[in-house]
């Protein structure tokens, strides 16, 4: 069987790649513009130039001729923005639909969240398949191949994507998903001045500071790549510190897996209190400075 | 210039159940506009009123969106007038036959610049049906949008992507489908409701869809993650020191 690997990123090409060879005898790495390319990862190499301008997705059509060439069965991609698009582009070319965000695959049934972790749901592909999945469960697997290089001849795309300029975000703090304490702040906050004493526990613990949907959409007290929880960050620190959050599911989703999760809250009839390994009932605005103070 | 905003009704997430069986109930559940699929319509709204267009909303799926309510709730956001296909030969499909009945239903509207769609929908979240939608009109497409400025022929986007903020450009008719910064949803007045019972809904016809790409096998809420739940009042004797010993147990 034939797998095709999208990545933008080397650690997930080489994972990706290694997903793929528990499925497929031969994986070809289709690498878009300046990916680095991991060693010895897939049997094939496929190397798309980007020209000058072209974003990303724009590769798209020649990812399409390339499938054609190679008839690839099933297809693991990245689950970046621009990935999700050449992957659906993809989909489409082949008659099928993006099985995304797989956190689970055995046997081509591919498990992934529904309602935002309400549900877990396992499906299948009728036809080809198409995956977004990340590396995490692949990190050991062993990757290999004599990633032969083949230069892919570029097809104009028909609807082309121009980039007119590109900024980096400047990502502020500590990195939460590879933080081992994370203090999260939730609604119970009522002014942005009150995030100092989640600053100071944070402070204290050498914790990063995460938030919940509202505290960064409409409010924006902290940034969005801050955010925990459905379409936000999916973290498993050693320590979750929910402070002033409710626990409703679409926020529980980005931190159920954490090592032991300590709540703060005032009302005891809050679904956090049923999530979690050590629960105080009372006003943040004393109870945070009283664990800090006895740290 | 015409604005086309998909949206998704989904059952209220907050009023589904789990069964004993671990299946999901959505009988005490309403029909809700799919959360992020607000600022879509909000977006929508809003580069419509800068230029002079008209918004129509088109929604695909079962039987049960068809509720007065919703549709009203649905245009008195700013939406123009309303296409809807509510039948249940549309229930639950994929993102390739979705993109495949909205294509349909856009095709059937003049002069459509722009497609706008939601961040991802509630249930599935699967972030597809803006680039299969794409593929089916044989339009351009562009993810993450946190800003549009459009002119009669191109949209210049800004998307914001994990590591960058990249702003590129695409001539129109496009697809987009935008984050929820790009525009907090208008919370609607008596007014904007009473309009909206006035305003155009056209129940449109079921368009024959594909067959599905995806077969779910089975759908249940995971076991719930065996936790102590040692919660104490803080004004109980001990309370913070214990759960700082344990906090720092934990470290």
């Amino acid at each position: 069987m034939k797998a095709f690997v999208l990545a933008e990123h080397t650690d997930a090409a080489r994972g990706l790649c290694a997903a793929a060879r528990t499925v497929a005898d031969d994986v070809t790495l289709v690498a878009i513009g300046d990916v680095a390319v991991p060693e010895s990862c897939a049997d094939e190499v496929a190397k798309i130039a980007l020209p000058e301008g072209n974003a990303v997705e724009n590769a798209a059509e020649t990812v399409c001729a390339l499938a054609d060439e190679e008839a690839p069965e099933v297809v693991f991609a990245e689950p970046t923005r621009r990935l999700k698009i050449v992957a659906g582009r993809l989909a489409a070319h082949l008659g099928a639909s993006v099985i995304t965000d797989v956190t689970a695959l055995n046997d081509g049934v591919a498990e992934s969240m529904y309602f935002g972790g309400l549900a877990n749901r396992k499906m299948k592909a009728v036809g080809k398949a198409v995956y977004t999945m990340t590396c995490a469960n692949y990190a050991e697997a062993p990757a290999s191949g004599a990633n032969a290089v083949k230069e892919v001849a570029w097809v104009e795309p028909a609807n082309a994507v121009k980039v007119v300029s590109r900024e980096p975000i400047v990502k502020s703090g500590i990195d939460l998903t590879k933080a081992d304490v994370v203090v999260s702040a939730g609604r119970g906050f009522a002014e942005e001045e009150q995030l100092d004493i989640a600053r100071a526990l944070c402070d204290k613990l050498g914790a990063g500071l995460g938030c919940t949907r509202p505290l960064t959409e409409g409010v924006d007290w902290l940034p969005r790549e801050t955010y925990i929880g459905v379409s936000g960050l999916t973290i498993s620190p050693k320590v979750y510190i929910a402070a002033g959050v409710s626990g409703q599911m679409q926020h529980m989703v980005g931190c159920n897996t954490a090592g032991t999760i300590f709540a703060i809250n005032t009302d005891k009839n809050a679904p956090i209190f049923k999530q979690c390994d050590y629960g105080i009932v009372g006003d943040l605005k004393t109870v945070l400075p009283a664990i800090t103070e006895a740290l | 210039m015409k604005i086309v905003v998909a949206v998704k009704v989904v059952p209220d997430d907050q009023d589904i159940q789990v069964a004993a069986n671990r299946e999901l109930d959505y009988s005490k559940a309403h029909q809700i506009i799919s959360t992020y699929d607000l600022n879509a319509i909000e977006a929508a709204a809003q580069l419509a009123a800068a230029h002079g267009a008209t918004v129509t909303a088109v929604a695909v799926g079962s039987a049960a969106i068809d509720d007065s309510k919703l549709k009203k709730n649905i245009l008195s956001r700013g939406v123009d007038d309303l296409v809807m296909v509510a039948d249940d030969s549309c229930a639950n499909l994929d993102a390739h036959a979705t993109a495949a009945a909205l294509a349909a239903k856009i095709n059937e509207i003049d002069d459509v610049a722009l497609v706008l769609c939601g961040d991802g929908s509630a249930d599935n979240y699967a972030q597809q049906v803006d680039v299969q939608l794409a593929c089916a009109l044989g339009w351009p497409v562009v993810n993450a949008a946190t800003n549009i400025e459009a002119t009669d022929s191109t949209a210049t986007v800004k998307r914001t992507l994990e590591d960058e903020v990249e702003t590129v450009e695409v001539s129109l008719p496009a697809v987009i489908s935008v984050t929820p910064d790009i525009a907090i949803p208008r919370i609607p007045g008596m007014k904007d409701i009473l309009a909206a019972g006035k305003k155009p809904m056209n129940m449109a016809a079921a368009p024959e869809v594909p067959a599905e790409t995806i077969e779910v096998i089975e759908c249940l809420a995971p076991e719930a993650a065996d936790r102590l739940g040692n919660v104490a009042e803080a004004s109980a004797e001990g309370a913070i020191d214990n759960f700082v010993a344990a906090l720092k147990a934990a470290l």
